[in-house]
């Protein structure tokens, strides 16, 4: 299998990386706007998977939490990516080689899964959610799946500043 | 003035042991960081409302009083976590002046929340004009936005 690790040392070595990397407030700026973005977006997620689960904003119905938040929440979306890829291309080697990155991109994946299959196979039910009891335990093992692995990926993302376990 | 206070935190037990374990005080920043994420979630929710926007489909006053619980409860974990933080080297942050100004700031926006947002998101819908919930969501979601990034930026200055 061809290394990736050719490609991220081309992309480490660029001059526009590089001016980034060795800026005094380059770096802490695009953290800075990651943290904010990501407290937003993920704050969002939280609040709206403890609803799914059943235990917040009892008065809302949970229909209406994803109808009316989902726009916002992919609001944040977009410069929470946007700054996290802009982060791995200004130090692409030091990402590739910390354990705890490595589990926070499969703690991505998976949240991204589990997102997907709520938006094509429980969302599109959502008629029913109040009345089938079965799809109450779907809606609420999604919310609470999410609620778990969100937090996750908050608590791996702040220790991939550590280098443990490398 | 307040400097015997921080040195008293610096000399407990507790700041110790976060300051001798290798792995307490990173675990610790990072619950620190999904309980923000919580708090400044259900904050949000609010001010979307305040500014007609998000969950509409609700009064002010029902999402306001929704968000309650999750505000104290993930409050709650905020302190529990920012403390030993804080006492751990309460003289390094001492001397910060980004620590100091996120305090003052906290100090607002809690001040802010517990008042006049209160008062707004609660009062009848149409009893005041409606510059007036959205100028006092968008200052809310300004606040605590306010005091989260100067959180971070507590490692640089």
């Amino acid at each position: 299998m061809p290394s990736i690790v050719p490609t991220l040392e081309w992309l480490e070595g660029l001059a526009w990386t590089t001016a980034i990397r060795e800026s005094v407030w380059g770096y802490p700026i695009i953290l800075t706007a990651h943290v904010a973005s990501i407290v937003a977006f993920a704050g969002l997620i939280i609040v709206m998977d403890l609803r799914l689960f059943g235990v917040a904003f009892p008065d809302v119905p949970r229909t209406q939490i994803q109808r009316r938040l989902f726009p916002w929440q992919m609001a944040a979306f977009v410069p929470s990516t946007a700054t996290g890829l802009l982060l791995c291309c200004i130090d692409p080697l030091r990402y590739y080689g910390n354990v705890i990155f490595r589990v926070k991109l499969v703690l991505l994946a998976l949240a991204g899964l589990n997102a997907l299959v709520f938006h094509l196979k429980t969302y599109p039910m959502a008629g029913q959610w109040d009345d089938d009891p079965r799809l109450r335990g779907t809606v609420r093992l999604g919310g609470g799946l999410s609620l778990l692995l969100w937090s996750a990926i908050i608590v791996s993302g702040r220790l991939t500043a550590t280098n443990w376990f490398n | 003035m307040f400097e015997p206070f921080f040195e008293w935190c610096e000399g407990l037990a507790m700041s110790q042991v976060y300051r001798e374990s290798l792995w307490l005080f990173a675990v610790t920043q990072a619950l620190h960081l999904v309980a923000i994420a919580t708090f400044v979630g259900a904050i949000l929710i609010v001010d979307l409302r305040l500014l007609g926007w998000g969950l509409i489909g609700q009064s002010r006053a029902a999402i306001a009083r929704n968000a309650q619980r999750i505000l104290f409860w993930a409050g709650l974990a905020v302190l529990a976590t920012g403390i030993p933080q804080f006492t751990a080297n309460a003289l390094t942050y001492y001397r910060s002046p980004i620590f100091v100004f996120k305090m003052w700031l906290l100090v607002a926006a809690v001040v802010f929340t517990a008042t006049l947002r209160r008062r707004v998101a609660a009062a009848e819908e149409g009893r005041m004009p409606s510059w007036v919930p959205r100028a006092v969501g968008a200052a809310s979601f300004a606040l605590w936005m306010a005091v989260a990034i100067s959180g971070r930026l507590i490692t640089y200055y």
